[in-house]
């Protein structure tokens, strides 16, 4: 198993695991010389290619192990006895017998999908849990936005109607100064009730208000079509007596979208602005929480364990009412991050309080996974299948910071753009009901979204769970291998995800716990197993298994002195053998392992000790890998598995993510919170954007993000995952001024012209969030976009070079790279 | 320490030491706004994004309260400047002194605002910014444009009874440090 080379990308294809290394040092204290996280970035729903999993979900219950510690899940890594008809878990060693109807059939050529060698995952559709029935969805229209805004919204969410199944169910909620529930089994003419938007209301408030609490005969005239015909497939219901309020909801606030279209469409059509009268120096009234809080209730009256989301649009801050993160007169300012960082702003504290209170109330249930450490790994009740999205659209902040929670322990979706009209709004929305392609088995044409996800981490012995990074609120697991050392949300081994698609990974950090006073045995391996359970868009219970297997690896007797006196690989000391840790390191997982843990640092602590502990980190990590002679920093060489490392931590400390200057607190937390749920590649271009660079001298190359690659007859494409850009050079933007590309003899240039913005659309199409598309020219307004991302080699202070000044005083990466070599090699 | 002592010692010499005031950076996109705020308040030149959301910023040095509002620029981000009107103290407005062909526009978004109902008390500085580039426009050039031909005075002393309104125009390079210094202590003395 001590593979010399590894291949980091078949892992991802293969298991939809990043790790940042492959090959683990086996003791605590030379774990900690590693520096880096060990740690995994795992994407649970990654469509995985039938070579590696089986192509369908397995019809059974999953075979466990049967200690009642462990129930780890029967994988391909099992020792499996044909004779005795036995298995051994890997990770408790408990031998277990086959079930009577395994025992019958196995033999060495007659596997179980399960224990087929390279079906690492598997995906159990449990036959024991009941159908939950098709997905809803609650739309909460924020009507205190621009009336053509709102025209461009009622358009989109009449667009979307045509993309659910037909047998989903909606609702409409829309808000301003009021909450207003539209009651959409009630024809001909529109009907709302409407609820003060000043106050919370749990789930027995909202029945009462909207008139379907339990026993009141006076009920009757309220709800319900009152002479009119019943809709067409819906039953007449004025024999009701006792209904229960959950099924009251269903007929008249929540339906499918095959009988209410029309009705909602047209409700849609006639959207008026939020009536009430607003003063020059006022904001407009807008109860944005508590249209959460009636939307929420809604759900939980009607649908407790259904898959649900609910849907704000929102087109500025919460003015009114729980949630209120501004007061409504003018002269009080929106928070700013010097106000947050001094505790100075009032409304701040409570509103996350109440959005996270809304969370709490989705996730909590049974209450936290108390006194099941046996069997059922991730408990179904224990989680919401409620999830909370947000699309901001506005040119200020709207409070996406104290929403943030909501959504990101519901697992929800977040898009922050300027306007309902951008595509970047519209489109995204529409990504949002993506389906699988229609040629997978069993999948096609299904919606991708999941709901419900709970995910839980075994680990062999030798070391434990730290803690998790992402779209997670933890289930307070405490299982025996939760270490005490914690990484982002830790003291546990299960997490909440809520709401889920292939995109959404998580990350994961281990705490190797091997004292190492004596090496482990030779071909000792290490076993991870991720346990994601999840109620797919068909409304049935999945749970996928995924089991890892690694090396690791003893330090020679001699290296324990190694940290205080580094004799690295150059000259005399060439007769090292290589380290198998050092190389199975992943750079690019590292680089956004180490990322997500400095986000999640920024939660609670100050920005600025934030980038001096990735610094240090940097630094640590630089002496302890590279090769150098003490002492001499000429000497500094790093091999091609870390030499990517400093570039990506030098792009880490310019970007939106560490740098606060010109974000707003909502931008900072939209771009942190969208960091935190994306997959090893495009997170590395968050951190690090890619150039490709086009000219008449051959095909697209890729370029150095650096300001050298700036050329006047050069396009550029910059893809920093929020934004694409097409960057024209000069003499490129002076030719299509001239309209040069419109002349037969001109093709080439055209062609070249057309290029970029063809690869531009290729990279849009597979994103969500869609990102804003930017086409500019060299020296104008909106070729800061690219200028403000290269690394500054060329500057208004430095005379001479290649490419383009920046304007700046900030250091080049040359700069940062020679104070690390200095730093790192000091003995 | 050395930030701290910077700041005071900026601040005081631009006039803006004890006083307390809301400021809004105010002009066409890529006018150099947000520049000008990270050199206030880093000393420091730093390349930046397009401004999507408004920044607030501090510069607090012993007494001084400053507090900056740096909208952004571009067309839409324009129908925002209107909600930060209230209980201003004073516009810094940019003009980009070597893009002539937005001269005119420049000058459109400036008349809005000269005009606007909630800011006619309010002191504005004019800002041409660039001048390091040799083609950038000069005073003259960029006040004919701007049609500000007629200005308050950069050396009369402030008189609220007057009845004029309080407007000038300075000449600047923010990437070299140059000239938004007097700009600033000009529009010190209005800001009471």
């Amino acid at each position: 198993m001590q593979e010399q080379h590894w291949d980091v990308t078949y892992t991802e294809e293969t298991a939809g695991t990043r790790l940042s290394f492959h090959c683990w040092p086996s003791s605590r204290l030379e774990a900690t010389r590693c520096v880096a996280p060990i740690g995994a970035l795992y994407t649970p729903l990654k469509k995985l290619p039938p070579t590696s999993s089986p192509p369908t979900a397995l019809q059974y219950d999953p075979i466990r192990c049967s200690t009642a510690t462990c129930h780890a899940v029967l994988n391909p890594y099992c020792q499996v006895d044909f004779r005795t008809k036995l298995w051994v878990c890997p990770f408790c060693l408990t031998r277990n017998h086959f079930p009577p109807h395994y025992a019958e059939n196995i033999s060495e050529t007659n596997l179980p999908a399960e224990l087929i060698p390279q079906f690492v995952s598997c995906e159990y559709e449990l036959p024991s849990v009941p159908v939950a029935g098709p997905p809803a969805f609650v739309f909460c229209v924020d009507t205190c936005v621009h009336v053509e805004e709102l025209t461009e919204l009622a358009d989109s969410i009449q667009q979307v109607l045509n993309l659910l199944p037909e047998d989903s169910l909606v609702g409409l909620i829309t808000f301003g100064t009021n909450v207003q529930v539209h009651e959409l089994g009630f024809e001909g003419l529109p009907k709302a009730y409407v609820i003060r938007g000043n106050k919370e209301y749990g789930p027995a408030k909202v029945g009462q208000l909207l008139g379907c609490a339990p026993p009141s005969p006076k009920q009757q005239s309220a709800g319900g079509p009152k002479g009119a015909p019943p809709p067409p497939g819906q039953m007449p219901h004025h024999q009701q007596t006792y209904e229960a309020p959950g099924s009251k909801v269903l007929k008249r606030f929540l339906l499918p979208v095959s009988e209410c279209s029309l009705t909602l469409e047209s409700i849609l059509d006639d959207l008026r602005k939020d009536p009430w009268p607003v003063p020059s120096d006022k904001r407009v009234a807008r109860c944005t929480g508590c249209a959460l809080s009636v939307a929420t209730s809604l759900l939980d009256l009607a649908l407790p364990r259904r898959g649900a989301r609910v849907m704000m649009f929102v087109g500025g801050p919460c003015t009114s009412g729980p949630g209120a993160i501004v007061s409504r007169l003018r002269s009080d300012d929106l928070r700013s991050h010097a106000d947050l960082a001094r505790n100075a702003e009032p409304l701040h504290k409570p509103a996350c309080e109440f959005y996270a209170s809304l969370a709490k109330r989705h996730t909590v249930g049974s209450g936290p996974g108390k006194g099941s450490s046996t069997a059922a790994a991730a408990n179904a009740s224990a989680t919401s299948c409620h999830v909370v999205d947000v699309f901001a659209c506005s040119l200020d902040q709207v409070g996406v910071l104290e929403m943030g929670e909501l959504v990101e322990a519901t697992g929800g979706l977040m898009v922050l753009g300027d306007s309902f009209g951008q595509s970047v709004f519209k489109e995204s929305l529409r990504r949002v009901f993506q389906t699988f392609e229609e040629d997978i088995p069993e999948d096609g044409g299904k919606m991708q979204m999941a709901f419900g996800a709970t995910l839980e981490v075994l680990t062999s012995r030798e070391f434990k769970v730290s803690g998790a990074i992402g779209p997670v609120t933890s289930l307070g697991k405490k299982g025996p291998n939760v270490s005490d050392l914690e990484v982002g949300r830790g003291g546990t081994n299960a997490w909440s995800l809520g709401g889920i698609d292939p995109s959404t990974t998580i990350a994961v950090y281990f705490d190797i716990t091997n004292p190492g006073t004596s090496p482990l045995p030779e071909g000792k391996r290490r076993f991870i197993q991720f346990l994601t359970r999840y109620q797919h868009a068909n409304g049935r219970t999945r749970l996928r298994t995924t089991t890892l297997c690694g090396p690791w690896h003893n330090p020679p007797p001699g290296e324990d002195k190694k940290g205080a006196q580094p004799q690295h690989g150059m000259g005399g000391y060439g007769m090292e053998p290589p380290n198998p840790v050092k190389m199975s390191f992943d750079q690019e997982a590292a680089a956004v392992l180490l990322a997500r843990v400095a986000v999640h640092r920024t939660e609670t602590e100050d920005v600025a000790d934030v980038l001096r502990w990735v610094d240090r980190s940097l630094i640590r990590l630089a002496s302890k890998f590279a090769d150098y002679v003490p002492d001499d920093p000429s000497s500094f060489r790093l091999s091609p598995e870390f030499s990517l490392f400093p570039q990506f931590i030098f792009h880490l400390r310019r970007s939106q993510f560490l740098q606060l200057f010109n974000s707003s607190p909502d931008e900072a937390a939209y771009y942190r919170c969208i960091l935190c749920r994306e997959n090893t590649t495009n997170s590395l271009v968050m951190i690090q954007p890619t150039l490709l660079s086009y000219s008449f001298n051959g095909p697209p190359q890729p370029a150095l993000l650096d300001s050298q690659s700036v050329r006047p007859d050069t396009i550029l494409l910059l893809d920093t995952f929020f934004h694409v850009v097409v960057f024209h050079g000069e003499t490129c933007a002076a030719w299509r001024e001239q309209r040069y590309h419109e002349q037969e003899e001109h093709v080439a240039f055209r062609n070249l012209l057309e290029a970029p913005q063809a690869d531009a659309q290729m990279i849009m199409d597979n994103r969500f969030p869609v990102p804003r598309y930017i086409v500019c020219d060299q020296h104008k307004s909106e070729a800061r976009f690219l200028m403000a991302k290269l690394n500054p080699s060329t500057t208004h202070n430095s005379e001479g070079g290649g490419g383009a000044q920046v304007f700046t005083d900030d250091v080049s990466l040359r700069v940062f790279m020679e104070h690390l070599m200095k730093l790192s090699v000091q003995s | 320490m050395f930030l701290v002592n910077w700041f005071y010692d900026t601040l005081a010499s631009l006039g803006l030491y004890h006083k307390n005031a809301k400021i809004l950076f105010l002009g066409l996109d890529n006018a150099g706004k947000t520049t000008l705020l990270h050199m206030l308040k880093e000393n420091r030149v730093q390349a930046h994004v397009p401004t999507l959301h408004p920044n607030t910023d501090e510069l607090i040095v012993g007494q001084l309260k400053l507090k900056t509002f740096d909208l952004g620029g571009h067309e839409t981000a324009r129908r925002l400047w209107q909600d930060y009107f209230t209980t201003v103290d004073g516009v810094v407005y940019l003009v980009d002194a070597i893009d002539r062909g937005r001269f005119p526009e420049a000058k459109k978004e400036l008349d809005a605002l000269l005009t606007s109902d909630e800011l006619t008390d309010v002191p504005f500085l004019v800002l041409g910014n660039k001048i390091d580039m040799p083609s950038a426009a000069s005073e003259e050039e960029l006040k004919y444009a701007l049609g500000l031909l007629d200005t308050y005075g950069k050396d009369t002393r402030p008189d609220k009874d007057s009845g004029v309104r309080p407007i000038e125009v300075y000449m600047c390079s923010v990437v070299r440090r140059m000239g938004y210094k007097d700009g600033f202590q000009w529009l010190s003395q209005f800001l009471s």
